[in-house]
């Protein structure tokens, strides 16, 4: 894989995955050694932007720029979590449905179909409103359950095209049985496709849970960039003048989906030769 | 060509257009199946997700009224109020019972979805009548605008893919395609309406005005209605342009295409006839799936610029525990999106003649 957009995705990933886990200790060694800038009431609350404060301080006397920092890793989290239960259960049933023949094979489309068009964030919503103490993993499972119907969708037609090659009428004739099939012959080929799905899981994870938190619905009290979008938005943080903390939350959510985007874009290239040959080849 | 052979061949092509017409009219009915069933499905879920969450609702609702109040009543005293309500909304029954109650009203007594907890005895569905022009009208406006802004300009960008403005023009649109709608809302809340004061970034019109059919009132709806919808078009439409690009380019290269070049055509019959056509019709496809996902955007849109659509209603209900209320929001949002999908699937035969015969 020597494909420019995956390296360069996988740089940007890299490269704020290290300042998600260390940035929390270097910015209170450097910046406030002895002090505690995570901590509410640490500072007087709204500081304008100062060498001591880069983007100032937040409504609860933090250091804004350590909020953002700590920030990270959890948005982080959330997405992979959340990505990996609905990259799991999508491949799982996309497989299963791709897999089965006739009425099996129908239903199994209406099914992915019907789920697939039900608004999820009305029913997000909905969960959110019984669930009263939210963590990290249950918001991030309840927001995989609801993106499998996506990946299945895209996992079952590949695997239906798989099934017709002759290299596994071969593999049937020589006596495997479906579920050696499965992984030995239609599972390795489709890694990339899946690799491919998942981070595009991903980046709809994160999406939802940073719109449920900017909605003033999520799992409220969870420190993710969402979160700090969303109180910045309420406390009118800009009109006060700090700028940065609605612009770093922000732009790290973007940042994040830019370098998903960029892998996806390079193993969409890898997986589809076609895509590359007609943008590269020319007529 | 005897007189006798081309009555012949008139004829089995009326054979042709009877069956075809036959044919369109089972796709038709197999689709409106499709849709029924799914319908049907989609609300079964919804109603039964909404009752085996652990937690009853009307404990919820009561428990937070009972604190708000901040008295403390006695368990007894509790426990008969809660009992008297749950008999009014009929959730004493067991659960099959319910369910089938519901299906009976929502279905034969006209839409009937149960009264709204808090704002007894209004008629959830009122409510929801009541708000749904807003989101109905700033999501299908701007649906609509970004799929044609955004074909138009993938069709341009892909036809012109090795100039270095389209080239700009990739790199901008993935990079607005993949920011968050309400991150641009945001955006355009906190630059356009509040730093820059050029449009106005809150509520569905100015407040001193009533709605009423005077040229003040409709500028100040329509001048309200820019930003939340500008935040849908730039999204959308950016995602539809990179989408139509690449149909394009991957149109480029068939051989019809090539082709029809050497027969001598203008470029612009190629473009217009050949390309562009056959781009179209994923193009559609590809306006049926994004609508849910511009459903959820639009609710989200409707609080940031606090418009009385559906999304906001159904936050306000949500603040008050108001599950039949919630409920009502999210069946309609599910018959909305499943009616939108099913009208761009009965549009696309229109479009493409292939899907047309093999229906």
């Amino acid at each position: 894989m020597r494909n420019p957009s995956i390296i360069i995705g996988l740089i940007m990933l890299a490269l704020i995955v290290v300042v998600a886990l260390a940035g929390p200790a270097l910015v209170s060694q450097w910046l406030f050694p002895g002090e505690r800038p995570g901590m509410r009431g640490s500072y007087r609350p709204y500081q304008l932007d100062s060498a001591e404060h880069p983007i100032g301080t937040d409504g609860d006397g933090r250091d804004g720029l350590m909020v953002f920092v700590s920030s990270i890793w959890p948005s982080l989290q959330i997405g992979v979590i959340a990505g990996a239960t609905s990259t799991i259960l999508g491949v799982v049933i996309g497989f299963l449905a791709g897999y089965a023949r006739g009425r099996l094979d129908t239903l199994s489309r209406i099914l992915i179909d019907m789920v697939l068009v039900i608004p999820t964030l009305p029913l997000l919503l909905m969960l959110a409103a019984y669930i009263e103490r939210w963590d990290l993993y249950k918001l991030s499972l309840i927001l995989g359950i609801f993106g499998w119907s996506f990946v299945a969708r895209v996992i079952r037609p590949q695997v239906q095209s798989l099934r017709e090659r002759s290299y596994v009428d071969l593999a049937v004739l020589s006596g495997e049985n479906p579920l050696e099939i499965i992984f030995l012959e239609l599972l390795p080929p489709l890694l990339p496709y899946i690799g491919y799905v998942f981070s595009l899981s991903i980046v709809g994870s994160m999406l939802a849970e940073a719109g449920l938190q900017i909605i003033g619905l999520g799992a409220g009290g969870l420190p993710t960039l969402g979160f700090m979008i969303a109180k910045g938005f309420r406390e009118s943080v800009i009109a006060i003048g700090l700028i940065g903390q609605m612009l770093l939350p922000a732009g790290a959510l973007i940042y994040v989906f830019l370098a998903l985007n960029l892998i996806n874009t390079g193993l969409d290239e890898v997986f589809n030769p076609r895509l590359k040959t007609t943008i590269e080849g020319g007529e | 060509m005897t007189p006798d052979s081309s009555s012949r061949a008139a004829e089995s092509s009326e054979d042709e257009k009877t069956a075809g017409r036959h044919e369109v009219f089972l796709y038709v009915l197999r689709r409106f199946g499709v849709y029924l069933f799914t319908l049907w499905a989609a609300i079964t879920v919804a109603f039964f997700i909404f009752r085996l969450v652990p937690g009853d609702p009307m404990n919820i609702l009561l428990g937070n009224l009972a604190r708000a109040e901040g008295r403390q009543r006695d368990a007894a005293a509790e426990e008969a109020i809660i009992a008297r309500y749950r008999h009014i909304f009929g959730m004493d029954e067991p659960l099959p019972l319910q369910y089938i109650n519901y299906l009976r009203k929502a279905v034969l007594s006209g839409l009937d979805l149960g009264p709204s907890f808090v704002e007894y005895p209004a008629q959830t569905k009122d409510l929801v009548f009541r708000r749904m022009p807003w989101t109905i009208g700033i999501f299908t406006t701007s649906v609509l605008l970004a799929w044609i802004v955004g074909t138009g300009l993938g069709a341009l960008i892909g036809w012109l893919q090795r100039s270095r403005l389209s080239k700009l023009a990739v790199v901008i649109s993935t990079l607005l395609q993949i920011t968050p709608v309400y991150l641009v809302a945001l955006g355009l809340i906190i630059y356009v309406g509040y730093t820059w004061r050029i449009l106005p970034a809150g509520g569905p019109y100015a407040r001193h005005l009533q709605p009423e059919w005077s040229w003040e009132f409709i500028s100040s709806l329509l001048t309200h209605a820019i930003l939340p919808m500008l935040s849908n078009i730039i999204v959308i439409g950016a995602g539809f342009t990179l989408g139509m690009r690449a149909l394009m380019i991957s149109v480029l290269g068939e051989d019809y295409l090539t082709f029809a070049r050497a027969k001598g055509l203008s470029p612009f019959t190629v473009l217009k006839d050949y390309a562009f056509r056959n781009a179209l019709i994923p193009q559609v496809t590809a306006l049926a799936i994004i609508v849910g996902a511009t459903l959820n955007g639009t609710f989200i849109i409707e609080v940031l610029f606090q418009l009385p659509g559906l999304g906001t209603l159904f936050v306000q209900a949500m603040g008050l525990r108001d599950f039949n209320t919630m409920q009502a929001v999210v069946l309609f949002s599910i018959f909305a999106v499943l009616t939108l999908t099913l009208i761009v699937d009965l549009a696309l035969p229109l479009l493409d003649p292939r899907i047309r015969r093999t229906a």
